[in-house]
């Protein structure tokens, strides 16, 4: 029997096999290696970092919000800063945080729950992250220099517009957007091509763990919806910068075109957030009632409805607009019909708890705070899709209660995660006791935060206002609320104590230690650069408790370059190998280059050319191939590396 | 060739026999260029849905006081863009025999039609007899034959670059790149033939 | 109790859970149904998830069978049924609060950053009446507002008399509503437009029919030449300095529209839309530093000498 994760190696050609392997997919040591790398893992856990911090960042954003908010009058920020506040906070959690996180965890588990040693295109995986680091900078420097974004984490015109958002201010909220939805929509097309082409021989479509197919979902999602909002920022960017027209009534343009082009993005954009959560639900279900999840094609068929009713909602946020009546009830009817799919799955999910046996780790429980605070929200969003209803509440805290509510229904799943693949990432458990304690303090601390939101926007209280008269009487459920984000907060420091805890004294972690069923858990924990010594044959839907004693594996591969294997798309039978690049820097070269075009256009169009010429450079330096590349591939092409 | 291939066979799988050049669906790359496709695809949906949006509004389209755009260069270019891809089915087929000599030929041939086309599509612009900054039917019309001309630019360098390439370091991977490069040629043409007729034409009719 | 009365004086009501409109009324029942189901789903569900997770569990691991299929079956047609049953009642509350009213009194809202233009049409157009930030409406009268906004986009909401609807720059939106018993309402600007969104409310005061036609009457007077010294030193005052350049006062050559129309600034509750209490004392504080009261307001302060501050303020309060 041959091994798949060096933990498990017994015979002499397999040990030798990791030594080689090692040196083909290693990295340089170093700070080279750093910069130069093309692994997956590191990337991806780059992405997560990234974005973790960002999320804190975010957090402080709210905290300062909520002590803003928290007595009437209050005068710790004036409204020039509040705008940026809560501008840049919703920016940080959607598009530097909520966004990317779920995209990351794809990055780096999709290709080892297919079994494969990495993305499609590890280059452009490097690209994708530094072209993201350049955006969350830039959103940063602005906020910290006070030329953050301040007109709302959607930027409606005319209010960004050339006209009445002088300075650079809404210039960083449209090229932030584009640096982020390019890195988006780069690690929607490795999602989709790995998934495709690199999944283990024996994974048919119909064996992917539902991680992998949601993923597969968001992904196409990204890709359909992420273009619209990177255009509609274009639009804006030009009307700012060469006195264009799109927006302007005054010369045949409209401002409602912005509403619709940026929630036709931005619909979608909620779902891909909340159908990655929905896939780790379901692996962390799974995981830890030790069954395989039940009605598995429903589930694959909900995330897929989803994926296509998202494309039909977005006018629901516009129903205070003038858009035709007849036209709203249109949108009242598909925004109830996602309901539906949503409803499926929180079934199944029951029904799979109902037969399995549940173990009480901290991870299932933020399972089960997910469902009870998800479809909170979900209710709440199947209220606001009434037209008259929604007339009273929109752009109300009725509406921020909602949107936290599933926002952070999508964040229960993300800290199930953390504490389901924390081992996997770095090799280390982490304790149990402090994340009852951060499930205890942050199912509390949402519902104490964000209830009450609900009956202030019923009780008048108006979104984006930086403070209230005592009269309006909305004091103390603001209070509430701000002492509701103390407990919050607690929660994530005890998450940062339990991280480093874990990384100094933390027991070391197995193989699988949830004796879960999916492939990432068949190599050490952290994964070698190679991933998997032997790629595993897969032989059922849940790989490692379907796998016979003979446990197949695949060979052939090359151990001279990066070989991987190729497989069909429906049946994943063997098809062809494809020699994977080595690690190079030119990505980091090409992101630099594309990030002074875009900083540049923020200042001057000749941005455009002088960018253009400087990322033709980094696209050279990318597609040109050092003579050791070149004899590499020429042996392999020849079959003799 | 795998087919004999049966996930429920026990014995271990050596797929060191599996070739190393493939075309099309079976190979990764092709998948990454119809991503890209789709992604360019989508930005070109959003200008097309603009601009019968911002025609919708009312007013005339174009608006008083702004000229019809011209057919003459704009109609010479689409033409001569439908030709090229003549060459480019050449370089398909030549790339997909492996004949790496009749390859650099035919891609120093594609590469010149390639740098012709920019000229041809500042022409374009010029044609619309209106600016970006005068109305929004100028913005969105500059715009619509802006996205699709970074398509041919960037085009245009990839071409260089990998003409230069094939001529200097050649491997096998370069067919398929070229065949792949081809696939793009005829999505380009595909994509500019309707934008031509709605920014052109449209004014015309709608 | 008399000081909250007090400040409904110039704060006005604002909350869609008391309604004094028709439309307020339907949406509230609306709301009210709505909770109750949503409430019982979200029973249901979490029982549900209770009882799988901490049910006692034989040794032998039991499958799921037909059983479990029908269930989840159930439960999906009960998740269909209730939102036909929700689109039915969502359906029939939209048709009840757009009917178009006929014989409705109509005025013009223009939304600018940061308070509110209202004018009342009328034939002769002398008659028109122009005022800032504040609407009169007779009680039980169906009104019909046009918003138009002169900038970005704003939006007008009173809550107690119906839900809120967009002023957007190029257009032309329409609402209705009615107020059913007299009172203040406040209607606070609901879409995000920038430095004074959160101080932009317009106070709508319902008041019986002969009250309201008494106001509107008044309203349509242009100021008259104040009576005593003082107050006329201040007109001279308001004259003289960069008052104008941006306030109307009918009768008067101050005829700007940049600014809120002050012919009848005295007879307001509320100054600076909605954000402190139309008194001399705030009044004063306002002219001085209108930051400190409405940060990015769009007036300037003003450096005045008390005495021409006395007069002034003495001038203001006479424009009733
Ligand atoms: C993870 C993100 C997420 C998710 C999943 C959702 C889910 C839903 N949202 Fe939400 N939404 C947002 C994020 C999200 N939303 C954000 C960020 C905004 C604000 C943007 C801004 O303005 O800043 C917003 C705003 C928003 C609006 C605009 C409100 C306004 O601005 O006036 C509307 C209106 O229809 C809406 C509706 C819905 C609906 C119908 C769902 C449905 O998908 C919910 C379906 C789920 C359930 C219903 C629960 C599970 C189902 C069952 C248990 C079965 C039983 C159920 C029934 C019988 C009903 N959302
Ligand atoms: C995933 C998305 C997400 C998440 C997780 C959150 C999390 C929170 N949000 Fe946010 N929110 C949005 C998305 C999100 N929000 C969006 C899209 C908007 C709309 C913006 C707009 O209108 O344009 C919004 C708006 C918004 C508002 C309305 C602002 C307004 O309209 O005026 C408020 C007000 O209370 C608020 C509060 C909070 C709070 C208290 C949290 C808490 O859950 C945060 C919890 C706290 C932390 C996670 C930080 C922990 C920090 C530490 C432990 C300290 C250590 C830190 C460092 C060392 C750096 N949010
Ligand atoms: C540059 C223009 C400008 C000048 C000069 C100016 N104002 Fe104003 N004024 C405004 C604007 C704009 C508002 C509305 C502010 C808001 O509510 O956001 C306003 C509001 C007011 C209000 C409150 C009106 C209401 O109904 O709420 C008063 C009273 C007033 N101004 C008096 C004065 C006086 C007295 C002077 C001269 C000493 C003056 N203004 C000078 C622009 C101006
Ligand atoms: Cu006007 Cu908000
Ligand atoms: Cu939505």
């Amino acid at each position: 029997m041959r091994a798949v994760s060096p933990s498990e190696i017994t015979r002499a050609d397999d040990r030798e096999l990791h030594e080689t392997l090692e040196r083909v997919w290693g990295d340089r040591p170093g700070l080279v290696g750093w910069i130069t790398t093309t692994d997956h893992k590191r990337i991806a856990l780059r992405y997560i970092v990234t974005t973790f911090v960002f999320f804190l960042l975010g957090g402080l954003n709210a905290g300062l919000m909520r002590l803003q908010l928290s007595r009437p009058e209050n005068d710790f920020l004036g409204p020039d800063a509040y705008n940026q506040v809560f501008t840049v906070h919703g920016m940080t959690m959607m598009f530097l945080f909520a966004v990317p996180m779920m995209l990351a965890l794809g990055l780096y588990f999709v290709p080892l729950m297919v079994g494969a040693r990495n993305v499609a295109y590890p280059r452009l995986n490097a690209f994708g992250y530094w072209v993201f680091l350049i955006g969350c900078l830039l959103l940063y420097t602005g906020f910290l220099t006070n030329t953050g974004p301040d007109a709302g984490w959607f930027s409606y015109v005319p209010l960004a517009g050339p006209g009445f958002s002088p300075g650079k201010r809404s210039d960083i909220w449209a090229q932030t957007v584009t640096f982020t939805e390019v890195s988006g929509l780069i690690a929607a097309v490795e999602i989709i091509a790995t998934v495709f082409k690199h999944r283990a021989p024996g994974m048919s479509l119909n064996r992917m763990p539902l991680f992998v197919w949601a993923m597969l979902v968001t992904a196409f999602m990204t890709i359909y919806s992420m273009p619209w909002v990177a255009s509609a920022s274009l639009f804006l960017a030009s009307d700012r910068l060469v006195g264009t027209h799109f927006f302007n009534p005054a010369e045949g343009g409209d401002a409602l075109l912005w509403q619709h082009l940026f929630w036709f993005f931005g619909h979608p954009e909620v779902y891909i957030i909340f159908i990655p959560a929905t896939g780790l639900v379901s692996q962390l279900v799974s995981g830890f009632t030790r069954r395989p999840v039940y009605g598995y094609p429903v589930m694959v068929l909900a995330n897929i409805m989803q994926g296509f009713l998202a494309f039909g909602l977005w006018v629901h946020h516009m129903f205070a607009t003038t858009v035709p009546q007849l036209g709203s009830s249109f949108f009242t009817a598909t925004s109830a019909m996602i309901a539906i799919p949503a409803g499926i799955q929180i079934f199944c999910w029951l029904a799979t708890i109902w037969h399995g046996k549940p173990q009480f780790r901290a991870a299932f429980l933020f399972v089960l705070g997910f469902i009870v605070v998800f479809v909170t929200g979900g209710l709440s969003g199947v209220m606001i899709s009434s037209v008259p209803f929604d007339t009273q509440v929109h752009d109300s805290y009725f509406i921020v209660a909602h949107f936290h509510y599933v926002l952070l229904g999508a964040l229960f799943p993300f800290f199930g995660a953390v504490y389901y693949w924390f081992p996997k990432l770095t090799g280390r458990m982490l304790s149990e006791r402090l994340g009852y304690w951060h499930f205890g303090l942050f199912f509390v601390g949402v519902n104490v935060t964000f209830f009450p939101m609900h009956f202030l926007g019923l009780a008048g209280m108006p979104r984006r206002v930086y403070t209230y008269i005592a009269e309006t009487g909305w004091g103390n459920l603001n209070l509430l609320a701000s002492a509701g984000a103390v407990l919050i907060v607690g929660s994530v420091a005890v998450l940062l104590v339990n991280f480093f805890r874990a990384l100094r004294r933390g027991d070391r972690a197995p193989d699988n230690p949830w004796r879960a069923e999916t492939l990432e858990w068949a190599t050490a924990s952290p994964p070698p650069s190679y991933s998997f010594l032997h790629i595993p044959v897969v032989e059922g839907r849940s790989p490692l408790w379907e796998r016979s004693e003979r446990r197949p594996v695949v060979t052939g591969l090359s151990t001279e370059v990066r070989d991987t294997l190729v497989t069909t798309l429906v049946d994943a039978l063997p098809d062809s190998r494809h020699y994977d690049p080595r690690p190079s820097a030119a990505p980091l070269y090409a992101a630099l280059a594309l990030g002074i075009t875009f900083i540049t256009l923020i200042f001057t169009p000749w941005g455009l050319p002088i960018g253009g010429a400087v990322f033709f450079l980094g696209m050279v330096r990318w597609a040109w191939p050092t003579l050791r590349s070149y004899r590499e591939q020429l042996r392999y092409e020849e079959g003799k590396a | 060739m795998t087919a004999a291939f049966d996930p429920a066979d026990r014995a271990d799988l050596d797929v060191s026999g599996l070739p190393t050049t493939v075309f099309g669906p079976r190979d990764i790359m092709w998948w990454g260029v119809l991503g890209f496709m789709t992604i360019e695809g989508m930005t070109l949906v959003v200008a097309v849905a603009s601009y019968f949006y911002l025609w919708r509004q009312p007013g005339t389209w174009p608006p008083e006081h702004t000229l019809l755009p011209s057919l003459g260069w704009p109609t010479v270019h689409v033409v001569f863009l439908v030709a090229s891809n003549l060459v480019m089915m050449r370089v398909s087929r030549v790339a997909h025999r492996l004949d790496l000599a009749a390859l650099r030929r035919w891609m120093l041939v594609a590469t010149a039609c390639s740098i012709v086309m920019v000229p041809l599509r500042w022409l374009d612009f010029l044609a619309l007899n209106v600016r970006w900054d005068t109305n929004a039917y100028g913005s969105i019309a500059w715009l619509t034959v802006g996205l699709h001309g970074t398509l041919l630019v960037t085009n245009t360098a990839e071409m260089l670059v990998f003409t230069t390439i094939l001529h200097l370091r050649p491997t096998e991977r370069h067919f398929t790149d070229a065949a792949d490069s081809a696939f793009y040629w005829y999505y380009m043409t595909l994509v500019w033939v309707p934008l031509y007729v709605m920014v052109y034409w449209g004014p015309r009719f709608l | 109790m008399t000081t909250a009365l007090l400040a409904l004086q110039w704060s006005g009501r604002h909350s869609a859970l008391d309604p004094f409109g028709p439309q307020a009324g339907r949406v509230h029942s609306l709301w009210q149904f709505l909770w109750i189901v949503a409430a019982l789903v979200l029973l249901a569900v979490v029982v549900t998830l209770l009882l799988a997770t901490f049910r006692r569990r034989g040794e032998a691991p039991e499958e799921a069978g037909p059983r479990t299929r029908s269930a989840v079956a159930t439960a999906v047609a009960g998740t269909v049924a209730v939102l036909l049953v929700f689109l039915g009642v969502n359906f029939a509350t939209g048709r009840a609060v757009t009917l178009p009213p006929d014989d409705a009194l109509l005025l013009r809202i223009t939304g600018h950053q940061w308070w509110w233009e209202v004018t009342y049409p009328a034939r002769p157009p002398g008659n028109q009446v122009t005022t800032a930030n504040e609407i009169h409406v007779p009680v039980g009268v169906p009104v019909v507002a046009e918003l138009q906004s002169s900038d970005v986009i704003h939006s007008f909401w009173p809550a107690n008399l119906v839900g809120k609807r967009d002023l957007i720059p190029g257009e032309t939106a329409s609402i209705w509503f009615r107020a059913d018993s007299a009172g203040v309402y406040r209607a606070q600007c609901a879409e995000f437009c920038g430095h004074g969104h959160a101080k932009m409310a317009l106070l709508v005061i319902a008041e019986p029919h002969e009250s309201f036609d008494a106001w509107l009457v008044r309203q349509r007077d242009s100021a008259r030449t104040p009576a005593d010294s003082l107050a006329r030193r201040g007109q001279e005052v308001f004259l003289a300095s960069s008052c104008v350049m941006c306030h109307s006062v009918r009768g008067t050559p101050a005829g700007s529209r940049i600014g809120p129309d002050l012919t009848h600034l005295a007879s307001r509750r509320s100054l600076a839309a909605g954000s402190i209490p139309n008194t001399r004392g705030h009044l004063a504080g306002w002219i001085l530093d209108p930051q400190r009261i409405k940060p990015g307001a769009r007036m300037p302060a003003n450096a005045l000498s008390p005495p021409d501050l006395e007069a002034l303020l003495a001038y203001l309060e006479s424009l009733r």
